[in-house]
């Protein structure tokens, strides 16, 4: 067995503590924000000890927020992102290291690229691509001279007839965070530090590219993959200007959406003890999958530690 | 020729006129080998496939609105998409005049910088600790993950409310110890603020990285070196750092893209880009001014520049870092 | 670690399922039209009590208000939703954005869709400084909806603690109550400044004194206005302000934390803020509270305060029918009845006089004297070229400039009259590329 030095487990659990006082005296001030009444909340100073009225706070929330349709909607939402992401990503991420083919670092740029533009500083036109799916393809038709082939031999005119609009679906507000290369980027640096005698045993039995990325990447990818579960759930889950800007229908609206529309705003004030008790609830999800996902990267990691 | 090129090969159809020009014409395409492994596939029709999901994807929800996006920085454009005038390099022109943009350029830099490795030198840190301990290992990994639940929406605004100098219990105890603080009117004061904030929001992700990083280290070879007599030291040094080092090569990137772009909740909701500007980071520039002051063109030309300096840094810092990273311990 | 895959697998193929089968578009029979507003708390509830009156009082149109953030998000959304054409009916619209509005080619002046729907408003009934600010020609481009100005709110216990009745009527004589507040140590702070003084201490400031804020009627008279307010007393009232903060008289809210919270919870003495906060202050004040008229400059006979607030605008691209649902509702809106129980609920001003009336005969005002503040106050002296209002392109950006400009002077950066000459540069350059997109129409 490895010793272990005490002084330095000493030490260890004090930077320990010290990190988790830091990260979690926020959440004991939201806390303390959810439980007491509008009045309470009001006073300066602000009061340093939870009040009795958080159950209250948040069953106010719960049912003015519509939460249980909008619960429904962040879940199908992020679950989408999370299983597109991943699964885009890496079968992208293995073809680029595992491949040799034209254009394979063209290809990695062009993905890394999309690192470098986020969706917050491109929001118009984004809004555009999604509410307008076909325009690209509309207008690469015109640019060909097809569209008006078709019109003239079908009498059928494209501009009209292909329009294709997501605003306020599902799709809509999945695909647009899907378009983000930070898996391809993790994938690919965790593919580069599987050893390589792996792909070439796998090569000398004859297995094909498909059944090693099943067989043996994927098993040994785990502990990435729950890591960036619960990266991408929760950052899914808190979305906010992309599904606020993206939907109109109150029954597209995503918890966090909701959850803001308590945050006060502009000539009107209060109503802060109900957006924190809200947090608590909106929290929840992201809560839970940090709890049992996190056994699923312990575990694979002690699997692969033999 | 490597040995395990030669093995890749061996295991290729013998005599495929094919494949020796798709070889020849890869090599002429894609000179270096950097990031793809010494044992590899062919199939370049299976890799396309494997690629496409993703990038149409991208071409569809990226590569197109971005185009559209920074083809506007060209133009005056009325936000309603009715008028347009060209009007050529004004927007760079006036950007690059404006000392608030060289100001701002400025603070990016060192914010950026700053944060990101505080960030890691934290999350290392705990990283380690909790790889150390063998006790309540689980109860710490939960509640310093905890709190990366809360949205940023929440988390931003019950940072300013803490640090706020009138009623926030920290600023008050701040007061307390004799120091000024305001970031209201005290600029510096602010850029802090939003740093610490910054850093505070993401340490969560690093040490998620760094603790996967740091676990899926082989119990076996830690054993070995220790059995060897290695020093505790000594075997971090030597099995755990290089080991981790291609996570913390991940990390930095991430926390480079994550300040230069995604701080600008933050900033939003604790301090607004003020007092005067100063806590307002390009990608807060870009923002307000493309989302809140409906200035398009302008907003487009920032883009364009911060595109640029984006790419330019992740280039250099593929260049400088990820040779020395060790892929194959 | 299959299990773990498969699960994931699962999981994702479900969502996928889910995310194809969406897309909620039931058939209906009313037609439907939505409504983007901004505003939250117990101006939103009122907002959607007015929706389901509507709904109730008719079975041909319905209404479905949404709330898109605050002013400037909901008003980015809307530009967003337009130019693909999935926007609103109705939207509503911070006063700052009417120049932007009106330029826009996106919107229905709603005299004109009233006229066209077939309904008669009574535009002069509307109390005139609310509607005169709304006007294109002799019709008003938008609806006046909720209307505010900024008023001095004060804690009467502390007043009269410093041995006076009430705020002074001018900045010299408030100056001196608020550092004896301060002296005698009555309250932690005199004053708090509120997020929106540019509106209510720079701008209210400049109408109320018949101070100059451009050229050009403040706008009213072309898009080659340019700001000016570098050259008036705005330089005094600014270095007032820098003194007060450098002084500790006057405390920023800063961010987390809402600048009224530091009036109705005793810490700060006054406030300037806007009439709407009436509902936050009912609610939350523990003290006697009061407000006033703003303070006006020494010899200088007051003028009308600028409005705030919003309006609502139609939007272009609908079907008849939807203009018909929209034509209905603002209607509906504009019935002395919904006004003034509005009103009452809100704290914003009433905008027609027949409501007005309505909630004086009722005796509202008696028993409630701070909520006629705004409306007399808006309508105080005769209203001249710089008090009836602002009229800038990309009013947001400019105000944004002020802001920021006027910090550069509080945190010392620059000296008051350097950060005002640098605001109206800057400002001016927002104007002049205004001017040139939308000049040759």
């Amino acid at each position: 067995m490895v010793e272990r030095n005490p002084v330095l487990t000493i030490i260890c659990h004090l930077i320990l503590l010290a990190g988790a006082a830091l990260v979690c005296l926020p959440l004991y001030f939201a806390f303390v924000a959810g439980s007491h009444t509008g009045a309470e909340m009001n006073q300066v100073p602000f009061p340093l000890l939870p009040g009795d009225q958080f159950v209250e706070n948040a069953g106010k929330a719960w049912q003015q927020g519509n939460f249980s349709r909008v619960f429904f909607n962040s879940f199908v939402v992020t679950l989408g992102i999370v299983f597109g992401k991943i699964a885009t990503s890496i079968i992208a991420a293995f073809a680029i290291t595992y491949f040799r083919f034209p254009f394979r670092r063209t290809a990695f740029w062009l993905i890394f690229i999309s690192l470098m533009l986020p969706v917050e500083v491109r929001i118009l036109p984004t809004y555009e691509a999604v509410a307008d799916v076909a325009g690209p393809v509309r207008w690469a038709l015109d640019v060909l001279g097809i569209s008006s082939v078709i019109a003239t031999l079908t009498g059928y005119r494209i501009d009209a007839g292909f329009n294709w609009s997501l605003v306020n679906t599902y799709s809509g507000l999945i695909f647009p965070i899907i378009a983000s290369a930070t898996a391809v980027f993790l994938f690919r640096q965790f593919f580069l530090t599987v050893p390589d005698e792996l792909c070439e045993a796998a090569k000398l039995d004859g297995t094909r590219p498909m059944k090693f990325l099943f067989q043996i990447l994927l098993p040994l990818s785990i502990p990435n993959i729950a890591a960036l579960a619960i990266i991408l759930f929760i950052a899914g889950w808190n979305q906010y200007l992309w599904p606020m800007l993206f939907t109109t229908d109150k029954n597209m609206a995503t918890a966090i959406v909701a959850l803001k529309n308590f945050v006060p705003v502009g000539d009107s004030e209060g109503g802060w003890e109900i957006a924190m008790a809200a947090s608590f609830f909106v929290m929840l999800p992201p809560t839970l999958v940090i709890l049992f996902l996190q056994r699923w990267f312990a575990k694979g990691l002690v699997d692969s530690g033999k | 020729m490597q040995p395990s090129e030669a093995t890749a090969l061996k295991g290729a159809p013998k005599g495929a006129l094919f494949s020796g020009w798709s070889a020849g014409l890869a090599g002429l395409l894609a000179p270096s080998e950097e990031g793809l492994k010494r044992s590899y596939f062919k199939g370049t029709g299976l890799a396309a496939a494997l690629l496409s999901p993703q990038l149409i994807i991208l071409l569809f929800f990226f590569f197109v609105p971005s185009w559209k996006a920074l083809s506007l920085a060209f133009v005056q454009i009325d936000p309603f998409g009715g008028k347009s005038v060209f009007v050529g390099l004004r927007n760079f022109v006036e950007l690059f005049a404006s000392e608030n943009y060289r100001y701002s350029a400025w603070l990016t830099f060192w914010f950026t910088i700053t944060q990101n490795i505080i960030t890691l030198v934290i999350a290392g840190a705990l990283a380690f600790a909790i790889d150390h301990i063998v006790r309540a290992r689980y109860a710490y990994r939960t509640v310093i993950l905890l709190p990366y639940a809360i949205a940023p929406v929440v988390t931003g605004a019950m940072w300013a409310f803490l640090f706020n100098p009138s009623v926030g219990p920290i600023a008050g105890w701040l007061h307390a110890m004799g120091l000024p603080w305001d970031p209201n009117l005290r600029p510096w004061d602010a850029v802090v603020l939003i740093t610490m904030a910054s850093v505070w929001n993401h340490i969560c992700y690093d040490f998620i990285f760094l603790t996967a990083a740091m676990l899926a280290v082989p119990q076996s070879l830690r054993e070995a070196a220790a059995i060897d007599g290695a020093s505790q030291w000594r075997r971090f040094r030597t099995i755990t750092v290089p080991l981790v080092m291609p996570t913390v090569f991940y990390l930095f990137i991430i926390n480079f893209v994550y300040g230069l772009f995604d701080t600008f909740g933050i900033i939003d909701a604790v301090t607004r880009g003020g007092p005067a500007g100063s806590t307002t980071t390009l990608v807060y520039k870009v923002y307000q001014d493309g989302f809140v002051n409906l200035n398009l063109g302008s907003s487009a030309a920032q883009s364009i520049v911060l595109m640029a300096l984006a790419v330019l840094f992740t280039i250099l810092q593929f260049r400088a870092l990820d040779r020395r990273v060790n892929y194959q311990v | 670690m299959s299990k773990f895959v498969r699960g994931a697998a699962v999981a994702g193929a479900a969502a996928c399922l889910l995310a194809s089968l969406a897309s909620p578009a039931w058939a209906q029979d009313k037609t439907s039209i939505e409504w983007w507003y901004a505003n939250g708390g117990r101006v939103e509830e009122g907002i959607q009590k007015i929706i389901a009156d509507f709904n109730a009082s008719q079975d041909k149109y319905e209404v479905v208000g949404i709330k898109k953030g605050n002013y400037e998000e909901t008003f980015a959304a809307m530009i967003a939703a337009y130019r693909v054409g999935q926007h609103p009916s109705i939207i509503q619209s911070s006063e700052r954005t009417f120049l932007t509005m009106i330029d826009s080619n996106a919107i229905v002046p709603v005299s004109e869709l009233m006229t066209q729907q077939g309904y008669t408003v009574d535009w002069a009934n509307f109390v005139k400084p609310v509607a005169d600010f709304y006007l294109v020609g002799d019709t008003p481009a938008a609806m006046p909806f909720n209307s505010s100005t900024a008023v001095m709110w004060y804690n009467a216990d502390h007043f009269k603690a410093a041995g006076f009745d009430g705020p002074a009527a001018t900045w010299p004589e408030f100056e001196k109550q608020l550092y004896a507040i301060k002296e005698k140590g009555i309250s932690e702070c005199a004053m708090a400044l509120n997020s929106d003084f540019y509106w209510s201490l720079i701008e209210g400031y400049s109408s109320i004194n018949d101070y100059p804020f451009g050229t050009k009627g403040n706008g009213f008279e072309g898009l080659d206005t340019e700001y000016v307010y570098n050259t008036t007393p705005v330089v005094q009232q600014v270095e007032r302000l820098k003194k007060w903060i450098d002084d500790g008289v006057i405390q920023l809210a800063g961010q987390g934390l809402s600048p009224m919270q530091l009036y109705t919870s005793g810490t700060c003495s006054t406030i300037s803020a806007s009439t709407a906060g009436h509902a936050d202050v009912e609610a939350n004040a523990k003290f006697n509270w009061s407000a006033a008229f703003q303070p006006h400059e020494e010899g200088v006979e007051p003028h009308n305060s600028n409005i705030g607030g919003a309006a609502l605008w139609v939007l272009k691209g609908k079907t008849d029918a939807e203009n018909a649902a929209a034509a209905a509702f603002l209607n509906f809106i504009a019935q002395p009845d919904t006004q003034a129980w509005w009103s009452e609920w809100t704290g914003y001003v009433p905008v027609t006089n027949a409501a007005y009336e309505k909630m004086k005969a009722a005796g509202f005002f008696e028993k409630h004297p701070t909520r006629e503040i705004a409306i007399k106050q808006l309508s105080q002296g005769t209203p001249t070229v710089n008090s009836r209002g602002f009229r800038f392109g990309n009013s947001n950006q400019t105000s944004a400039i002020l802001v920021e400009e006027i910090q550069a002077a509080w945190t010392g950066q620059k000296t008051v009259q350097q950060a005002l000459d640098a605001a109206v540069s800057r400002g001016n350059e927002v104007l002049r590329q205004y001017e040139q997109l939308h000049a040759a129409q």
